[in-house]
Protein backbone atom coordinates (compact mmCIF):
# COMPACT_ATOMS: atom_id res chain seq x y z
CA UNK A 1 0.00 0.00 0.00
CA UNK A 2 1.22 3.47 -0.84
CA UNK A 3 -0.08 6.77 0.50
CA UNK A 4 -0.84 9.71 -1.75
CA UNK A 5 -1.15 13.23 -0.41
CA UNK A 6 -1.64 16.68 -1.79
CA UNK A 7 -0.04 19.80 -0.41
CA UNK A 8 -0.68 23.50 -0.14
CA UNK A 9 2.19 24.76 -2.26
CA UNK A 10 5.81 24.25 -3.08
CA UNK A 11 8.23 26.94 -1.88
CA UNK A 12 10.05 27.71 -5.09
CA UNK A 13 8.69 29.00 -8.39
CA UNK A 14 5.07 29.86 -8.90
CA UNK A 15 2.68 28.58 -6.26
CA UNK A 16 1.59 25.01 -6.93
CA UNK A 17 0.58 22.15 -4.71
CA UNK A 18 2.74 19.13 -5.36
CA UNK A 19 1.58 15.55 -5.02
CA UNK A 20 3.50 13.55 -2.48
CA UNK A 21 3.71 9.78 -2.22
CA UNK A 22 4.81 7.70 0.75
CA UNK A 23 5.74 4.50 -1.04
CA UNK A 24 4.96 1.36 0.88
CA UNK A 25 7.89 -0.83 1.85
CA UNK A 26 7.92 -4.61 1.47
CA UNK A 27 7.20 -6.09 4.88
CA UNK A 28 5.50 -2.95 6.17
CA UNK A 29 6.17 0.72 6.69
CA UNK A 30 6.63 3.61 4.31
CA UNK A 31 9.35 5.61 2.68
CA UNK A 32 9.56 9.35 3.42
CA UNK A 33 7.26 11.53 1.29
CA UNK A 34 8.54 12.23 -2.21
CA UNK A 35 7.08 14.46 -4.89
CA UNK A 36 5.26 12.51 -7.58
CA UNK A 37 6.54 13.13 -11.07
CA UNK A 38 4.58 12.99 -14.27
CA UNK A 39 5.75 10.76 -17.11
CA UNK A 40 7.87 13.68 -18.35
CA UNK A 41 10.03 13.36 -15.25
CA UNK A 42 8.88 16.69 -13.83
CA UNK A 43 6.89 17.16 -10.62
CA UNK A 44 3.23 16.72 -11.36
CA UNK A 45 1.30 19.97 -10.89
CA UNK A 46 -1.97 21.40 -12.07
CA UNK A 47 -0.87 23.72 -14.86
CA UNK A 48 -3.12 26.75 -14.84
CA UNK A 49 -2.73 30.48 -15.36
CA UNK A 50 -4.35 31.21 -12.00
CA UNK A 51 -3.01 30.37 -8.57
CA UNK A 52 -6.21 29.00 -7.08
CA UNK A 53 -6.55 25.84 -9.20
CA UNK A 54 -2.86 25.06 -8.65
CA UNK A 55 -2.74 25.10 -4.86
CA UNK A 56 -4.22 23.09 -2.01
CA UNK A 57 -4.20 19.90 -4.01
CA UNK A 58 -6.26 17.03 -2.68
CA UNK A 59 -5.67 14.00 -4.92
CA UNK A 60 -7.28 10.62 -5.10
CA UNK A 61 -6.01 7.69 -7.16
CA UNK A 62 -8.78 5.96 -9.05
CA UNK A 63 -9.36 4.23 -12.36
CA UNK A 64 -11.70 6.92 -13.59
CA UNK A 65 -12.10 5.68 -17.15
CA UNK A 66 -12.16 1.95 -16.49
CA UNK A 67 -9.06 1.21 -18.57
CA UNK A 68 -7.34 -0.67 -15.77
CA UNK A 69 -4.84 2.11 -15.08
CA UNK A 70 -4.89 4.29 -12.00
CA UNK A 71 -5.58 7.94 -12.74
CA UNK A 72 -5.26 10.88 -10.39
CA UNK A 73 -8.12 13.27 -9.78
CA UNK A 74 -7.27 16.24 -7.64
CA UNK A 75 -9.26 18.89 -5.88
CA UNK A 76 -7.78 22.32 -5.33
CA UNK A 77 -8.34 25.66 -3.62
CA UNK A 78 -10.51 26.93 -6.45
CA UNK A 79 -12.97 24.04 -6.20
CA UNK A 80 -12.55 22.25 -9.54
CA UNK A 81 -11.41 18.69 -10.26
CA UNK A 82 -8.25 18.11 -12.29
CA UNK A 83 -7.77 14.72 -13.98
CA UNK A 84 -4.33 13.32 -14.80
CA UNK A 85 -4.74 10.12 -16.79
CA UNK A 86 -2.69 7.09 -15.88
CA UNK A 87 -0.44 5.67 -18.58
CA UNK A 88 0.10 2.36 -16.81
CA UNK A 89 2.88 0.96 -14.63
CA UNK A 90 2.68 3.94 -12.32
CA UNK A 91 3.19 6.56 -15.02
CA UNK A 92 0.90 9.58 -14.96
CA UNK A 93 0.35 12.02 -17.79
CA UNK A 94 1.86 15.43 -16.95
CA UNK A 95 -1.08 17.25 -18.46
CA UNK A 96 -4.54 17.46 -17.02
CA UNK A 97 -8.08 18.24 -17.96
CA UNK A 98 -10.82 19.41 -15.65
CA UNK A 99 -13.95 17.37 -15.08
CA UNK A 100 -16.74 19.14 -16.93
CA UNK A 101 -20.47 19.23 -16.44
CA UNK A 102 -23.01 18.47 -19.15
CA UNK A 103 -22.99 22.11 -20.27
CA UNK A 104 -19.25 22.13 -20.78
CA UNK A 105 -18.39 24.11 -17.66
CA UNK A 106 -15.95 22.80 -15.07
CA UNK A 107 -17.57 20.83 -12.29
CA UNK A 108 -16.93 22.72 -9.09
CA UNK A 109 -17.74 23.15 -5.44
CA UNK A 110 -17.34 26.30 -3.36
CA UNK A 111 -13.59 25.99 -2.86
CA UNK A 112 -11.39 23.23 -1.46
CA UNK A 113 -12.70 20.51 -3.75
CA UNK A 114 -12.24 17.08 -2.27
CA UNK A 115 -12.89 14.24 -4.72
CA UNK A 116 -13.85 10.77 -3.58
CA UNK A 117 -15.20 8.20 -6.02
CA UNK A 118 -17.61 5.47 -5.08
CA UNK A 119 -20.51 3.67 -6.72
CA UNK A 120 -23.06 5.50 -4.60
CA UNK A 121 -26.11 4.39 -6.57
CA UNK A 122 -24.88 0.86 -7.24
CA UNK A 123 -25.26 1.11 -11.01
CA UNK A 124 -21.77 -0.17 -11.75
CA UNK A 125 -19.95 3.11 -12.34
CA UNK A 126 -18.17 5.57 -10.11
CA UNK A 127 -19.95 8.62 -8.73
CA UNK A 128 -18.19 11.66 -7.29
CA UNK A 129 -18.59 12.81 -3.70
CA UNK A 130 -16.86 15.97 -2.53
CA UNK A 131 -16.49 18.10 0.55
CA UNK A 132 -15.96 21.83 0.17
CA UNK A 133 -14.82 24.99 1.89
CA UNK A 134 -18.38 25.74 2.91
CA UNK A 135 -18.82 22.32 4.50
CA UNK A 136 -21.23 19.46 3.96
CA UNK A 137 -20.88 16.93 1.16
CA UNK A 138 -22.04 17.03 -2.44
CA UNK A 139 -22.83 14.11 -4.73
CA UNK A 140 -22.32 14.19 -8.50
CA UNK A 141 -23.93 11.08 -9.97
CA UNK A 142 -22.26 9.51 -12.99
CA UNK A 143 -24.79 9.64 -15.81
CA UNK A 144 -22.36 8.10 -18.26
CA UNK A 145 -20.69 4.76 -17.88
CA UNK A 146 -17.75 3.11 -16.22
CA UNK A 147 -15.54 3.83 -19.23
CA UNK A 148 -17.03 7.20 -20.17
CA UNK A 149 -18.06 8.96 -16.98
CA UNK A 150 -20.30 12.01 -17.28
CA UNK A 151 -21.15 13.69 -14.04
CA UNK A 152 -24.50 15.35 -13.52
CA UNK A 153 -25.27 18.37 -11.39
CA UNK A 154 -24.52 18.19 -7.70
CA UNK A 155 -27.05 17.22 -5.11
CA UNK A 156 -26.59 17.81 -1.43
CA UNK A 157 -25.66 14.66 0.37
CA UNK A 158 -25.10 16.48 3.62
CA UNK A 159 -25.88 20.18 4.04
CA UNK A 160 -23.27 22.84 4.68
CA UNK A 161 -23.36 24.65 8.00
CA UNK A 162 -23.57 28.20 9.24
CA UNK A 163 -20.29 29.90 10.06
CA UNK A 164 -18.77 29.18 13.42
CA UNK A 165 -20.00 31.64 16.07
CA UNK A 166 -17.33 33.43 18.08
CA UNK A 167 -19.61 34.48 20.92
CA UNK A 168 -20.68 30.98 21.95
CA UNK A 169 -18.25 29.29 24.26
CA UNK A 170 -16.94 25.75 24.33
CA UNK A 171 -17.81 23.04 21.83
CA UNK A 172 -21.29 21.98 22.97
CA UNK A 173 -22.78 23.89 20.04
CA UNK A 174 -20.95 21.74 17.52
CA UNK A 175 -23.44 19.12 16.42
CA UNK A 176 -22.13 18.29 12.97
CA UNK A 177 -19.29 18.82 10.53
CA UNK A 178 -18.30 22.45 10.11
CA UNK A 179 -16.25 24.01 7.30
CA UNK A 180 -13.57 22.75 4.89
CA UNK A 181 -14.90 19.24 4.82
CA UNK A 182 -12.95 16.18 3.67
CA UNK A 183 -15.01 13.09 2.93
CA UNK A 184 -14.49 9.36 2.84
CA UNK A 185 -17.22 6.88 2.00
CA UNK A 186 -17.20 3.26 3.14
CA UNK A 187 -19.18 0.75 5.13
CA UNK A 188 -17.72 1.77 8.47
CA UNK A 189 -20.00 -0.28 10.73
CA UNK A 190 -20.20 -3.37 8.54
CA UNK A 191 -23.96 -3.30 7.96
CA UNK A 192 -23.65 -3.38 4.16
CA UNK A 193 -24.53 0.30 3.70
CA UNK A 194 -22.22 3.10 2.71
CA UNK A 195 -21.47 5.50 5.55
CA UNK A 196 -19.72 8.85 5.38
CA UNK A 197 -16.66 9.94 7.32
CA UNK A 198 -16.12 13.69 7.32
CA UNK A 199 -13.21 15.70 8.59
CA UNK A 200 -13.67 19.41 9.18
CA UNK A 201 -12.20 22.64 10.44
CA UNK A 202 -13.71 24.65 13.27
CA UNK A 203 -12.74 27.56 15.48
CA UNK A 204 -13.73 27.20 19.12
CA UNK A 205 -13.95 30.01 21.65
CA UNK A 206 -13.24 29.40 25.32
CA UNK A 207 -13.56 31.63 28.38
CA UNK A 208 -10.16 32.88 29.48
CA UNK A 209 -8.74 31.51 32.69
CA UNK A 210 -10.05 33.21 35.81
CA UNK A 211 -13.33 34.43 34.27
CA UNK A 212 -16.84 33.11 34.68
CA UNK A 213 -18.87 32.68 31.50
CA UNK A 214 -21.37 35.46 32.31
CA UNK A 215 -18.55 37.87 33.06
CA UNK A 216 -16.77 36.91 29.86
CA UNK A 217 -19.92 37.47 27.81
CA UNK A 218 -20.36 40.96 29.31
CA UNK A 219 -16.75 41.88 28.68
CA UNK A 220 -16.92 40.49 25.14
CA UNK A 221 -20.02 42.59 24.38
CA UNK A 222 -18.20 45.68 25.64
CA UNK A 223 -15.15 44.75 23.60
CA UNK A 224 -17.26 44.30 20.46
CA UNK A 225 -18.81 47.73 20.95
CA UNK A 226 -15.40 49.35 21.29
CA UNK A 227 -14.14 47.58 18.19
CA UNK A 228 -17.22 48.67 16.26
CA UNK A 229 -16.67 52.25 17.36
CA UNK A 230 -13.02 52.17 16.29
CA UNK A 231 -14.00 50.79 12.89
CA UNK A 232 -16.75 53.38 12.45
CA UNK A 233 -14.36 56.22 13.21
CA UNK A 234 -11.82 54.84 10.78
CA UNK A 235 -14.36 54.34 8.04
CA UNK A 236 -15.51 57.92 8.53
CA UNK A 237 -12.30 58.86 6.73
CA UNK A 238 -14.17 57.63 3.61
CA UNK A 239 -11.50 55.24 2.41
CA UNK A 240 -8.84 57.92 2.27
CA UNK A 241 -7.29 57.99 5.74
CA UNK A 242 -4.17 59.96 6.51
CA UNK A 243 -1.06 58.10 7.61
CA UNK A 244 -1.69 59.35 11.11
CA UNK A 245 -5.26 58.04 11.09
CA UNK A 246 -4.11 54.68 9.74
CA UNK A 247 -1.42 54.36 12.40
CA UNK A 248 -3.82 55.32 15.17
CA UNK A 249 -6.35 52.77 13.92
CA UNK A 250 -3.73 50.00 13.73
CA UNK A 251 -2.56 50.72 17.26
CA UNK A 252 -6.12 50.75 18.56
CA UNK A 253 -6.85 47.40 16.89
CA UNK A 254 -3.71 45.81 18.28
CA UNK A 255 -4.61 47.04 21.75
CA UNK A 256 -8.15 45.74 21.47
CA UNK A 257 -7.12 42.30 20.23
CA UNK A 258 -4.61 42.06 23.06
CA UNK A 259 -7.38 42.86 25.53
CA UNK A 260 -9.57 40.23 23.94
CA UNK A 261 -7.03 37.56 24.79
CA UNK A 262 -7.79 38.30 28.45
CA UNK A 263 -11.49 37.60 27.87
CA UNK A 264 -11.55 34.60 25.57
CA UNK A 265 -9.12 32.37 23.80
CA UNK A 266 -9.74 30.74 20.46
CA UNK A 267 -8.31 27.65 18.94
CA UNK A 268 -8.88 25.97 15.65
CA UNK A 269 -9.12 22.26 15.24
CA UNK A 270 -10.76 19.59 13.14
CA UNK A 271 -12.93 16.69 14.15
CA UNK A 272 -13.75 13.45 12.38
CA UNK A 273 -17.46 12.75 12.12
CA UNK A 274 -19.18 9.55 11.16
CA UNK A 275 -22.64 9.59 9.66
CA UNK A 276 -24.19 6.17 9.23
CA UNK A 277 -26.69 5.28 6.56
CA UNK A 278 -29.96 4.08 8.08
CA UNK B 1 4.51 0.26 -8.04
CA UNK B 2 1.54 2.48 -7.86
CA UNK B 3 -0.81 -0.46 -8.01
CA UNK B 4 -2.12 -0.75 -4.54
CA UNK B 5 -2.21 2.96 -3.95
CA UNK B 6 -4.46 3.53 -1.07
CA UNK B 7 -5.59 6.24 1.03
CA UNK B 8 -4.56 8.96 3.00
CA UNK B 9 -5.46 12.36 3.24
CA UNK B 10 -6.20 11.46 -0.12
CA UNK B 11 -6.54 8.48 -2.19
CA UNK B 12 -9.87 6.98 -2.82
CA UNK B 13 -11.12 3.50 -2.85
CA UNK B 14 -13.85 2.36 -5.10
CA UNK B 15 -15.85 0.25 -2.78
CA UNK B 16 -19.00 -0.74 -4.54
CA UNK B 17 -21.42 -2.04 -2.00
CA UNK B 18 -24.95 -3.12 -2.48
CA UNK B 19 -26.97 0.07 -2.37
CA UNK B 20 -30.53 0.97 -3.02
CA UNK B 21 -32.11 4.27 -2.08
CA UNK B 22 -29.14 6.38 -3.05
CA UNK B 23 -30.79 9.68 -3.91
CA UNK B 24 -32.66 10.21 -0.69
CA UNK B 25 -30.43 8.58 1.83
CA UNK B 26 -31.34 8.67 5.46
CA UNK B 27 -28.50 9.19 7.85
CA UNK B 28 -28.07 9.00 11.58
CA UNK B 29 -27.09 12.23 13.33
CA UNK B 30 -23.39 13.00 12.95
CA UNK B 31 -21.19 11.71 15.75
CA UNK B 32 -17.66 12.78 16.50
CA UNK B 33 -15.38 9.76 16.42
CA UNK B 34 -13.53 8.87 19.59
CA UNK B 35 -10.35 6.92 20.14
CA UNK B 36 -9.42 5.58 23.56
CA UNK B 37 -12.55 7.38 24.84
CA UNK B 38 -11.30 10.80 23.71
CA UNK B 39 -12.83 12.78 20.88
CA UNK B 40 -10.45 12.77 17.94
CA UNK B 41 -9.24 16.24 17.06
CA UNK B 42 -6.34 17.45 14.97
CA UNK B 43 -3.83 20.14 15.83
CA UNK B 44 -4.37 23.83 15.14
CA UNK B 45 -5.41 25.07 12.58
CA UNK B 46 -7.49 21.99 11.95
CA UNK B 47 -8.42 20.60 8.53
CA UNK B 48 -8.98 16.97 9.47
CA UNK B 49 -8.83 14.62 6.50
CA UNK B 50 -9.94 11.04 7.26
CA UNK B 51 -9.43 7.83 5.39
CA UNK B 52 -10.52 4.31 6.21
CA UNK B 53 -8.07 1.57 5.21
CA UNK B 54 -6.47 -1.54 6.64
CA UNK B 55 -3.09 -0.21 7.69
CA UNK B 56 -1.85 -3.19 9.67
CA UNK B 57 -3.13 -6.07 7.55
CA UNK B 58 -5.36 -7.53 10.25
CA UNK B 59 -8.41 -7.50 7.99
CA UNK B 60 -10.05 -4.56 9.74
CA UNK B 61 -9.99 -1.09 8.26
CA UNK B 62 -8.33 1.51 10.44
CA UNK B 63 -8.77 5.26 10.60
CA UNK B 64 -6.02 7.53 9.34
CA UNK B 65 -6.43 11.26 9.81
CA UNK B 66 -4.33 13.81 7.98
CA UNK B 67 -3.98 17.37 9.23
CA UNK B 68 -2.62 20.71 8.08
CA UNK B 69 -0.07 21.20 10.89
CA UNK B 70 3.23 19.68 9.86
CA UNK B 71 1.52 17.64 7.15
CA UNK B 72 1.26 14.82 9.68
CA UNK B 73 -1.10 11.84 9.80
CA UNK B 74 -2.33 9.89 12.79
CA UNK B 75 -3.28 6.23 12.64
CA UNK B 76 -6.07 4.90 14.86
CA UNK B 77 -6.10 1.10 14.85
CA UNK B 78 -9.50 -0.52 14.63
CA UNK B 79 -9.95 -2.71 17.71
CA UNK B 80 -13.30 -4.04 16.53
CA UNK B 81 -16.74 -3.52 18.06
CA UNK B 82 -16.64 0.13 17.02
CA UNK B 83 -13.56 0.94 19.08
CA UNK B 84 -10.43 2.73 17.96
CA UNK B 85 -7.09 2.63 19.72
CA UNK B 86 -5.23 5.75 20.77
CA UNK B 87 -3.77 7.46 17.73
CA UNK B 88 -0.13 7.19 16.77
CA UNK B 89 1.66 9.41 14.28
CA UNK B 90 2.31 7.66 11.00
CA UNK B 91 6.01 7.01 10.59
CA UNK B 92 8.18 6.85 7.52
CA UNK B 93 11.78 5.68 7.65
CA UNK B 94 11.68 5.68 11.46
CA UNK B 95 10.43 9.23 11.88
CA UNK B 96 7.05 10.90 12.07
CA UNK B 97 6.03 11.35 8.46
CA UNK B 98 5.64 14.99 7.45
CA UNK B 99 4.33 15.87 4.02
CA UNK B 100 6.16 18.97 2.76
CA UNK B 101 4.09 21.97 1.80
CA UNK B 102 1.48 20.87 4.29
CA UNK B 103 -2.00 19.45 3.83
Amino acid sequence: MDILSGSYSRDEGEMAGLFQVLWGVEGGGFRAPAALNGSDGQPLIIQDRDDLPRICTRPTAVDLDGDGKLDIVSGNFGGTFAVFLGEGEGRISPTHRFLMDEDGSPLAVEGHSDPFFVDWDADGDLDLVSGSASGGALLFLNRGSKKEPKFGPSTTLLPAVESSPDDVFGDDWVHGPQEDTRVWVDDVNGDGKLDVLIGDCVTLTWVAAGLEEAEAKKKLDEWSERMRKAQDEFQAAKGNPTDEQQEKYNEECQKLWKEREGIVRQDSTGFVWVIYRK
Amino acid sequence: MFKNLIPLCLVAASSALAEDTSMNPEFTAPVRLKAAREIIRVEDPGYASPCWADMDGDGRKDLVVGQFAGGKMKVYRNLGEGKLAEGKWLEAEGKTAEVPGVW
